[in-house]
């Protein structure tokens, strides 16, 4: 993935949870039962809200340090891969999970959430100690 | 050397290997019997609500809410003594009522009640826990005489909704571990102590009486302790006859409706993934019953397993080991529903081979409450089993702890899901339906108030089409429209009824005599059976009711000479309520005030002296001008004492 691809489709990631909490608003002014009255989707819009907004913003500061760290094309172009996917399951999970959830925990789609995690995780570590020279 | 697979591994790897580990674990969970199948859960321990908080919070907190929970109470620093209990949750940091004490509403500070020649004495023991002390009154009813009759700490208390009452660790042939009901409860709305022969319908005892004032002091251990407790065991000892109770849990619990639930905890806590696919279909935890997917009879039957007095199949290994009842179970696996006709094995000839038709009115509806499963049983919507369920009105989680109704299920709304709006006959149009317009909803008519218990006249479980016509000439059962047109006669409602062009039966029978010279809630009143002189004061004091204020207070005032206590307990509340509604006037003052010296459950001369002046105040009682009629209806009173069996 190019550095311009991956700066692109961050700030695509911040504004489509940007959007989503732009509807969890809309859902509380207008009193959806769906909503008000269920607090496990309740949680688990407002986490999917919030990570995957905030993880899109890591995102673009994860651009900028690749650049600025001169990381090698090859680790740079994985890394923005696995943090941009990882993102997005941590923010889509959570919110999947709150929207089709059991009696008393999240569905199945929460599972994303781990995945993702560690995708960002692994990300981090990579960006943080690849050094130029690191050649693939 | 080139390692292009290397930040391909480190940085997708540990996802992929979750990701795999998960869809492994799904498989296998999904796979795995043991995760799914039906467990038999008779006989295994109580896990208590508390587990129950971590991963259903909203049901606990609407269960904390409920009456349910507080239907037993420990009241610290009471011992639980020779009770034998599975679960003690920590006492409630919040406390109710008068005291700052958890699990007692009275205050327990002196009070004193005189009643019967007894006088019972409301305090605390030098350790801080509730007392109930009886001493004998001498012959002017003003000193006690002679030691005290009862001096009993209470150990448990029960209800808290409309009265509490409580329990005391009393030997009387059945060994320590005895628990016994006090003669004494608090009246919660009324924040006054009242003596328990007043809160059942039964005549007056003779006074300085032991065994009339100790009538209700009943052993707890064979009796409430099923139905105010979860996973209840009396443990009666056959060759000592002493008992060993136990309980799962104070209070009826989260797994008085669900069963025991450790297998369930066992099975979820152990393994998130079940938690998760547990998420893919509702109904199908065998580990566990929900009663929202067991359909309406199997749901019916755990609130039928208290809401509907019933007999043991076996009841002495039910005195031994209790009933065994697991949520889901059925019913009549282990008992059957008290109905008018049933009959006891062994005492077939007992009350004449109807031991229980005095709890039942003439046509076989319930009169009193905990028969609502006999009510539903009764009905037509109920279908065996396939029609209406207890779950259709009532929501055990819902934000209304008083009958815990469902929302959007009051009124009208318990009916027009079944109903179309369209076959309601006009009901759903303003003024449609017999011109009751928005005055009456549905259960006003189909659902009325018949029923007896716990000093409130409550509605009957027993869903119905008034039909007056076939009751005319009888005055032994109260229907649907003279309850609120109480200015009026049985052959009038059956009249109306056909003039509104209103289903029911041909008018054939010629009218009660009586009617002519009253309405049929006035003579109720005056010459009915207990029950139905408690529901005659009651209906005549609702605010829908016909007639005017003056007119229903000069009736009502009736009650207070009534030999029941129950009977002026209503016409006092209910002429009090009525004074209430009247204009602001020197009268309506003086008649509050004489109210307020009126004590149903005082002595006899003190009542007197008030309703001489409480009936110079409303007018002439009902009948005056017919004094042949009055007496015969008073003198043919059914006296009719039952026992609600609870």
């Amino acid at each position: 993935m190019s550095p311009e691809r991956h700066i692109r489709a961050s700030i695509a990631l911040v504004a489509l949870f940007l959007a989503a909490g732009l509807w969890l608003e809309a859902m509380y002014g207008l009193r959806a039962e769906g909503w008000l009255d269920d607090p496990l989707r309740r949680e688990f819009l407002r986490l999917g809200h919030a990570h995957g907004g905030l993880l899109g913003i890591l995102n673009l500061a994860l651009a900028w340090a690749l650049e600025r760290l001169q990381t090698p094309a090859g680790w740079a172009r994985k890394i923005r891969v696995a943090a941009l996917v990882g993102a997005a399951l941590v923010g889509l999970g959570f919110m999947l999970g709150g929207l089709i959830h059991g009696p008393t925990d999240p569905g199945l789609p929460v599972l994303a959430v781990p995945a993702g995690a560690m995708l960002l995780l692994s990300s981090l570590a990579a960006t943080a100690l690849v050094k130029p020279d690191d050649a693939l | 050397m080139a390692r292009p697979w290397l930040a391909s591994t480190l940085l997708f790897g540990p996802a992929l290997a979750w990701s795999l580990a998960a869809v492994a674990g799904l498989v296998w969970t999904g796979a795995d019997a043991s995760a799914w199948t039906e467990l038999d859960r008779h006989g295994d321990p109580v896990a208590g609500s508390d587990s129950c908080r971590s991963c259903h919070p909203a049901q606990w907190q609407t269960w904390h809410r409920s009456w349910h929970r507080t239907m037993t109470q420990r009241p610290e620093p009471a011992s639980l003594g020779p009770l034998a209990l599975a679960v003690d949750p920590a006492p409630e940091a919040e406390a109710e009522g008068e005291t700052g004490q958890a699990g007692v509403l009275a205050p327990f500070a002196g009070e004193q009640l005189d009643y019967g020649g007894f006088r019972a004495t409301m305090d605390r023991g030098a350790d801080g826990v509730p007392r109930v002390l009886v001493e004998r009154l001498d012959d002017a009813g003003e000193a006690v005489v002679g030691a005290p009759v009862l001096d009993a700490a209470v150990a448990l208390s029960v209800g808290s909704h409309r009265y509490q009452q409580y329990l005391a660790y009393l030997d009387r042939g059945g060994g320590e571990g005895e628990l016994h009901r006090l003669p004494v409860a608090w009246h919660r709305a009324e924040r006054r102590w009242i003596h328990m022969n007043g809160a059942f319908v039964e005549p007056e005892g003779e006074d300085g009486s032991l065994a009339d004032y100790e009538r209700h002091l009943s052993r707890w251990n064979d009796n409430c302790i099923f139905c105010h407790n979860t996973e209840a065991v009396p443990g009666l000892d056959p060759g000592s006859a002493g008992f060993r109770s136990e309980l799962g849990e104070l209070g009826i619990a989260c797994e008085a409706c669900h069963g025991p639930a450790q297998a369930h905890i066992d099975r979820h806590r152990g393994n998130p993934l079940r938690r998760l696919l547990a998420s893919s279909e509702r109904g199908t935890d065998g580990s566990i019953a929900n009663p929202a997917t067991l359909g309406p009879a199997r749901e019916s039957e755990i609130c039928g397993r208290c809401h509907g007095q019933r007999i043991a199949r076996d009841i002495a290994a039910v005195m031994r080991e209790g009933d065994g009842f697991v949520a889901g179970d059925e019913l009549a696996s282990i008992s059957r529903p008290i109905f008018a006709d049933s009959t006891i094995a062994g005492v077939e000839g007992l009350d004449r081979g109807r031991p229980f038709a005095a709890r039942f009115w003439p046509d076989g509806t319930p009169r009193l409450s905990a028969y609502e499963y006999q009510g539903l049983l009764l009905s037509p919507c109920w279908s065996e089993g396939e029609g209406l369920g207890c779950g259709h009105c009532h929501d055990m989680h819902g934000d209304a702890p008083d009958g815990q109704l469902r929302a959007g299920r009051t009124g009208q709304g318990a009916c027009v899901d079944c109903h179309r709006a369209d076959e309601l006959g006009g009901a759903e149009q303003l003024g449609g339906h017999g011109g009751h317009g928005e005055a009456v909803d549905c259960l006003g008519c189909h659902m009325p108030r018949i029923s007896y218990g716990l000093l409130e006249g409550m509605i009957t479980h027993r869903i119905s089409s008034p039909d007056p016509a076939a009751w005319i000439g009888r005055g032994d059962q109260p229907d649907a429209c003279t309850q609120c047109h109480v200015d009026r006669s049985r052959e009038w409602a059956a009249r109306s009824m056909s003039a509104l062009g209103l289903r029911g039966s041909p008018i054939v029978a010629r009218p009660h005599a009586d009617e002519a010279a009253a309405s049929r809630v006035v003579l109720d009143l005056l010459g009915g059976d207990p029950i139905q002189r408690n529901l005659a004061a009651h209906a005549l004091a609702r605010p829908g009711a016909t007639a005017s204020l003056d007119a229903r207070a000069a009736w009502i005032a009736d009650g207070l000479e009534d030999e029941y206590p129950s009977v002026r307990w209503f016409a006092w509340r209910g002429l009090r309520s009525l004074a209430e509604r009247m204009a602001p006037n020197a009268r309506r003052a003086a008649l509050l005030a004489a109210l307020e010296r009126f004590d149903y459950l005082g002595p006899i001369d003190e009542r007197v002296e008030v309703v001489t002046r409480i009936r110079a105040l409303v007018g002439p009682a009902p009948l005056t001008d017919d004094p042949e009629l009055r007496e015969r209806l008073l003198s043919e009173r059914q006296a009719l004492a039952i026992w609600i069996g609870e």
